[in-house]
């Protein structure tokens, strides 16, 4: 134990910090190693199409996804906005269903600094670990579609994981079940022949501040520009 | 595209990095920014009468990053999870970045310090002044010879290595507040690399008017000789030559970046707004401007104003203040934003932790007074050269 000892030099003393860091380096690494491992390329890419023309404004899908997920009062994992534009007699009602995005490049996910933010490789939907989280904001900050929320409940990061407990059971998310005009089609877009693929195909697709390349894997169809990103001009013209 | 909209319903989000945040950002920044302007300074001047000045900005420093994660704690809902960041970390998230970057900080600084203060405290413990059981503690009992300049002059490599390694974390650190803001994606006021350079100049003028303030102050509390005080004084008055640059150099950064901004699309001249005539302008032009830069410029734009005590401290404090909102100012007003809606976010009031905060600035501000008065801060005058 002489190493340990007063006569310690500083070569040694470096050579023993420099041990000291690839060790607790590479156990880091190998913590991790298992989530490296399994993010190779999901076998289903689980994804939303909102046709807005079906949607009536029901906002059953607010209450479905609230009652299905506990969601607390004020908070919410999935609603309904809502533009009225134009003065009579020539006024459009626009809406638009809101959920979490599950980017395929996330920046919640890409900002979490524990990892409490994590995608599950097989179908690449976004989760929020409530064990690891730390209730931070970060994630809540760098999210560019306002879609998540610190739970009041729990403390933690809290977003729509759409409906995980359901689509791994066979179901569809709540939402999309209650949903009146089945404006909500759900599915896997790795399948060619489900819904949700078809329709893609069918349809030209919209999404939200697409150009940030976050890859949304919600799309719209049908919807009305200004409720998708709106004109920031109005505001400083108050 | 959308100016006929008559009417529209949303979720409202709030500001979620509130005050806390801004003054944990502030504080790095100011600490990071002291112990740089110090060091640089002392590179310049190369005098053995600047060492106080040197642990002045090395010690208080030290003091404020030691205590700034508890302001980040606080903030957070599970605390008590905080240390996951250390093993299960993510390697583009800024926060697990500055999980790594400031506690290294905080150590070069404790190092760094060690070393200004070691030959004192060895002299400390041979001629038997107050404090010398706990020095000899930290000297783990081994006491050399030779008067402090003697040990100094032995010391003078790791000393130097320690001065290195902070140089390098300070920046880092700067670089870490800078990312923390700028790595907000759809955040258009804070996401771009000018936020680097606006806390770069905001810990310049904020570090060099904590010196002046600290320095004078700790003039003030600790007698000193006649000639020691002169020259002490002459530092201090180049202190304010130092914060009239920064000060240029924080209006010339903010210019260009409120010009980037117009560049920016709507967004941007949004972001732009919120300074100059939205919900922030208010804090923009009287706390940020007015107060903390065009105040501070008045007053150590003269020599006479600059060896002026009272007119100093007014500088020192009035650019910490302002450069307090200037942060506070990105931070909160890149939240007011709203992103698909029409109406500014609002931010809740937060009691508990805005009393926090100051709180651990008050408990700050008299640690540094009470160190004055406890740490050999100056070179004792009687020193026996043999132990």
């Amino acid at each position: 134990m002489k190493k340990l000892g007063k006569d310690m030099d500083r070569r040694e003393f470096l050579r023993g910090l420099g041990t000291t860091a690839a060790a607790l380096g590479a156990g880091a690494v190998l913590i991790q190693a298992g989530d490296l491992v399994q993010a190779a390329t999901p076998l289903k890419k689980y994804s939303m199409v909102i046709d807005t023309n079906r949607c009536i404004g029901c906002h059953g899908c607010t209450i479905a996804c609230k009652s299905e997920n506990n969601v607390p009062e004020g908070v919410f994992r999935s609603w309904v906005k809502q533009i009225i534009k134009g003065k009579y007699p020539h006024v459009k009602n626009h809406l638009l269903p809101r959920l979490c995005n599950n980017c395929e490049d996330a920046p919640c996910l890409n900002d979490c600094p524990t990892g409490a933010t994590y995608r599950t490789p097989e179908d690449g939907v976004v989760h929020v670990n409530r064990d690891k989280c730390v209730g931070c904001h970060t994630c809540v900050l760098a999210c560019p579609y306002n879609s998540r929320f610190i739970n009041p409940l729990t403390g933690t990061a809290d977003k729509c994981d759409f409906c995980y407990h359901r689509i791994t059971k066979g179901l569809e998310p709540a939402c999309v079940d209650a949903c009146t005009g089945r404006a909500r089609i759900f599915g896997d877009l790795n399948d060619p022949q489900s819904e949700v693929s078809l329709y893609l195909s069918k349809y030209p697709v919209q999404g939200l501040r697409t150009y940030l390349d976050t890859k949304p894997k919600v799309h719209y169809v049908y919807a009305d520009e200004a409720i998708l990103d709106l004109d920031y001009s109005f505001l400083s013209r108050r | 595209m959308n100016g006929s909209i008559q009417w529209i319903s949303w979720v409202k989000h709030g500001v979620v990095f509130g005050y806390l945040i801004a003054m944990y950002m502030f504080l790095i920044s100011m600490a990071v920014g002291a112990h740089l302007v110090t060091l640089f300074a002392k590179a310049y001047y190369r005098d053995e009468d600047f060492l106080p000045l040197e642990k002045v900005g090395t010690f208080l420093p030290l003091l404020i990053l030691l205590l700034m994660p508890f302001l980040l704690l606080v903030d957070m809902t599970h605390p008590e999870r905080s240390y996951t960041m250390y093993y299960h970390w993510n390697w583009t998230a800024t926060v697990a970045w500055g999980a790594y970057i400031m506690p290294l900080c905080v150590i070069s600084y404790a190092l760094h310090s060690f070393y200004l203060f070691r030959p004192e405290m060895m002299v400390a413990v041979r001629e038997g002044r107050p404090g010398a059981g706990f020095y000899r503690v930290l000297l783990r009992d081994r006491i050399e010879a030779g008067s402090a300049a003697e040990i100094r002059q032995r010391q003078q490599k790791a000393e130097r290595l320690w001065a290195n390694l902070t140089i390098v974390f300070s920046f880092l650190a700067l670089i870490y507040v800078g990312m923390r803001l700028s790595a907000f994606k759809g955040r258009v006021m804070v996401h771009s690399l000018a936020m680097v350079f606006i806390f770069m100049s905001l810990a310049a003028s904020s570090g060099t008017g904590f010196m002046i303030l600290l320095g004078r102050l700790k003039t003030a509390i600790v007698p000193l000789t006649q000639p020691a005080l002169i020259k002490r004084n002459r530092f201090l008055v180049d202190f304010g030559v130092i914060l009239k640059y920064a000060l240029v150099a924080q209006l010339v950064i903010w210019v260009l970046y409120l010009i980037q901004l117009n560049f920016t699309g709507t967004g941007g001249k949004l972001a732009a707004y919120i300074f100059l005539g939205g919900p922030r302008a208010m804090q923009f032009w009287i706390l940020q401007v007015a107060i903390g830069l065009i105040l501070p410029f008045a007053l150590v734009l003269f020599q006479s104003l600059r060896e002026n005590s009272l007119a100093s401290l007014v500088a020192g404090a009035a650019t910490m203040l302002g450069v307090f909102f200037a942060v506070a100012n990105l931070s909160i007003g890149s939240q007011l934003i709203p992103l698909t809606h029409l109406e500014w976010e609002k931010m809740a009031p937060e009691p508990f932790r805005t009393a926090f905060g100051i709180i651990v600035m008050v408990i700050l501000f008299l640690l540094f007074l009470a160190s004055y008065k406890i740490l050999p801060y100056e070179t004792p005058v009687s020193q026996k050269s043999e132990a």
